[in-house]
């Protein structure tokens, strides 16, 4: 079975943890811990052709102009830039941030995500939409498991590429 | 040989490529998950897939690593060297360490994430304020504008109404000028009303605390309801406790407005029986007396669900309140209103088809015995009034106006020059002296305000003459503006003629 290692990256409280539990565990929990350093989790998913192992590093959420270590890239096949719907200043710089992950991480593709479609009123996130400068691959909401199968599933398939 | 306190702090470790142990080298640090033979990715899984991509000998460091264990989570820096058969992995626990940031971070996340909630909630409310400051400001405006529309023909209807009352000896004209009078006093007041309850919303109302005889306030406000209602089925009572003292310092206007208010929406709903107005002190103290004013009706009564809300704006009990009684339903509003800024309460009891009873109570200043006499002597002032020979200059593009002003001073013995607009006035000023001037604001060519900037035009003449605006623009900003431009005084329209006199006679006699 293949492996690959893939990062969630994005500023604290966007709820990379939260996706993650959610697609490993199926669980959700309105309880906001900060993430210190990297936890991995694994999950075994279907690609068309087989199985495939995916180490998810759940990165420590950033704050302002923080970047990822550099170091947690070593290996990776693929990243997710996650950024809060709700929370202008996750997504202001988002053309930077993703910028700087791809320089990080030598990586070409970076999966966007934007989460916590719960808290977004239908109007209030079409407004967003038409701010933000990137094509954001999946809206999710962790809390409603929105898309979130879909968002992982897509990021195993940029990790084969 | 380091010490066992240092070696259970780390442990060092050989895999291969695989990821399988192949020597334990150094360290005590959870030495029961690491064997040789098993593959370190199931403690260590950020190991997985990061092997193969290490530097060929070079030390390759990664901080603040989760090491999964059943008992406990551990937080490890790690540090990875790679030669050509092997990886040496040295694994350092920092779990007190990072918990330490850990809680840091949780704070300093948790206070942003509020700083942010509060910096869109303060933009939010910033909009809605803006939002509601200029939904005020149109609102003020639309006031202002309307109250000016309205008050120059009601000068006008008033102001010959009065004419015709005077001049006139024929008992029906009388009569139907006694009713012109009546209808354009109660649209006076509704004007008046809705801008006081606009001030009072702004927080712009300010009473004037004078010497003030309550037992006097109160009984003229009975004796004109009294003639008000001569005709009517209903008994108005009085009465008023000898207690209560001769003077207190006190809003006279707004006092008789709050009992005119109440008197008036008591008549409006009692059709037989009687009204009862008592006035009592319930408390006294050196600096203050408590006077309550207790006003009973017989009238139609109201639940308790109508009686929480009569106190609302534009509130009338029943649809047909407006068309039949008259009036925008603030009267009652502005009694609670003004009573709460003289610091005193108001509180309403009432039944269906019994009656109602309204009670006021309010502190009032009590004032030293030397005070009293400054009540007297103003009041013999304003009957002296006498303006025999005063020459007075008028500037008004409004012809009615120009009409009751001169029948109103000339009555005084005043001489009266009539001019259309500021650039007449201002011909005139140039060319005559006088000793009053009285300015509309409102004037095409030069503005009240316009002409009295131009004041050092005015030559010797007039240089020192008062100028007085008789205008019907009568908001606080616009009084003061106007005292602030050089007007001595701000005569609002619709006045009276007594008012217009008085005013007029305090700056001649000067």
């Amino acid at each position: 079975m293949i492996s690959k290692k893939v990062l969630l990256v994005g500023n604290f409280g966007v709820g990379k943890t939260s996706l993650i539990r959610r697609f490993v565990h199926n669980e959700f929990s309105e309880d906001y811990i900060s993430t210190i350093g990297v936890r991995v989790s694994t999950k075994v998913i279907q690609t068309n052709k087989e199985s495939l192992k995916l180490l998810i590093w759940d990165v420590a959420g950033t704050n302002g102009d923080q970047t990822v270590p550099k170091a947690y890239f070593l290996g990776a096949s693929a990243a997710m830039f996650v950024f809060d719907l709700s929370r202008e200043e996750t997504y202001i710089n988002i053309v930077k941030q993703i910028d700087m992950v791809k320089e990080l991480s030598g990586l070409k593709n970076i999966v966007v995500i934007g989460n916590k479609r719960d808290l977004m009123t239908a109007d209030k996130l079409h407004i967003l939409l038409e701010k933000v400068d990137v094509t954001i691959d999946f809206i999710t909401s962790a809390k409603e498991n929105e898309n979130v199968e879909d968002a992982f599933k897509l990021l195993g398939q940029q990790s084969l590429k | 040989m380091l010490p066992a306190k240092i070696q259970d702090r780390f442990i060092q470790i050989t895999v291969d490529f695989s990821g399988t142990i192949t020597g334990i080298d150094a360290g005590f640090f959870v030495t029961d998950k690491f064997k040789i033979g098993d593959s370190v990715y199931k403690t260590c899984p950020f190991l997985e897939s990061t092997l193969d991509s290490l530097p060929l000998e070079e030390w390759f460091k990664m901080d603040a690593m989760f090491l999964n264990s059943k008992d406990r989570d551990y937080s490890v820096d790690v540090e990875l060297f790679r030669d050509e058969d092997f990886v040496s992995v040295l694994i350092i626990n920092r779990t007190n360490v990072y918990e330490y940031v850990r809680e840091l971070n949780q704070n300093r996340n948790e206070i942003s994430i509020v700083k942010h909630q509060i910096d869109r909630q303060n933009k939010e409310l910033a909009i809605l304020r803006r939002a509601a400051e200029k939904a005020t400001e149109e609102k003020s405006r639309f006031l202002a504008m309307m109250s000016h529309e309205i008050r120059n023909p009601l000068n006008a209807i008033l102001g010959y109404a009065n004419i015709i009352a005077n001049d006139s000896s024929c008992p029906s004209t009388l009569g139907y000028v006694k009713s012109l009078l009546m209808a354009g006093n109660n649209l006076k007041v509704i004007v008046n009303d809705i801008l006081d309850i606009s001030r009072i919303e702004a927080g712009k109302l300010e009473l004037v605390l004078e010497p003030t005889s309550i037992k006097e306030t109160v009984e003229i406000c009975v004796r004109d309801f009294e003639l008000l209602y001569k005709e009517s089925k209903v008994l108005l009572v009085s009465t008023i406790s000898d207690e209560i003292p001769a003077i207190v310092m006190a809003d006279a206007v707004r006092l008789t407005q709050i009992l005119s208010n109440l008197l008036n929406n008591a008549f409006k709903f009692t059709k037989r029986g009687s009204i009862s107005l008592k006035v009592r002190v319930i408390s006294t103290s050196k600096e203050t007396s408590r006077i309550e004013f207790d006003l009973t009706d017989t009238g139609r009564g109201m639940s308790q669900d109508q009686v929480g809300k009569i106190f609302n704006e534009y509130e009338q009990i029943e649809l047909s309140d407006n068309r039949i009684h008259g009036g925008a339903g603030l009267g009652l509003t502005i009694v609670k209103r003004l009573v709460e800024s003289m610091n005193g309460q108001t509180t309403v009891k009432s039944e269906i088809d019994v009656g109602t009873t309204f009670t006021i109570q309010i502190p009032f200043k009590n004032i030293a015995e030397g005070q009293k006499s400054e009540v007297n002597s103003q009041q013999l002032e304003i009957k002296k009034q006498d303006l025999n020979g005063a020459e007075i200059l008028y500037a008004d593009d409004d012809e009615l106006n120009h009409v009751i002003v001169a029948h109103i001073l000339s009555k005084e013995g005043a001489n009266t020059t009539l001019v259309n607009d500021g650039l007449e006035a201002l011909s005139a000023l140039q060319n005559k002296t006088f000793d009053i001037i009285l300015l509309d604001i409102h004037m095409p060519n030069k503005s009240g305000t316009e002409l009295i900037k131009e004041r050092h035009l005015f030559t010797q003449l007039n240089a020192t003459t008062p100028i007085i605006a008789l205008t019907a623009n009568t908001n606080t900003e616009d009084i003061k503006k106007y005292i602030n431009l050089g007007f001595l005084e701000v005569v609002s329209k619709p006045y009276t003629p007594e008012e217009l006199i008085h005013v007029v006679y305090e700056y001649f006699k000067k």
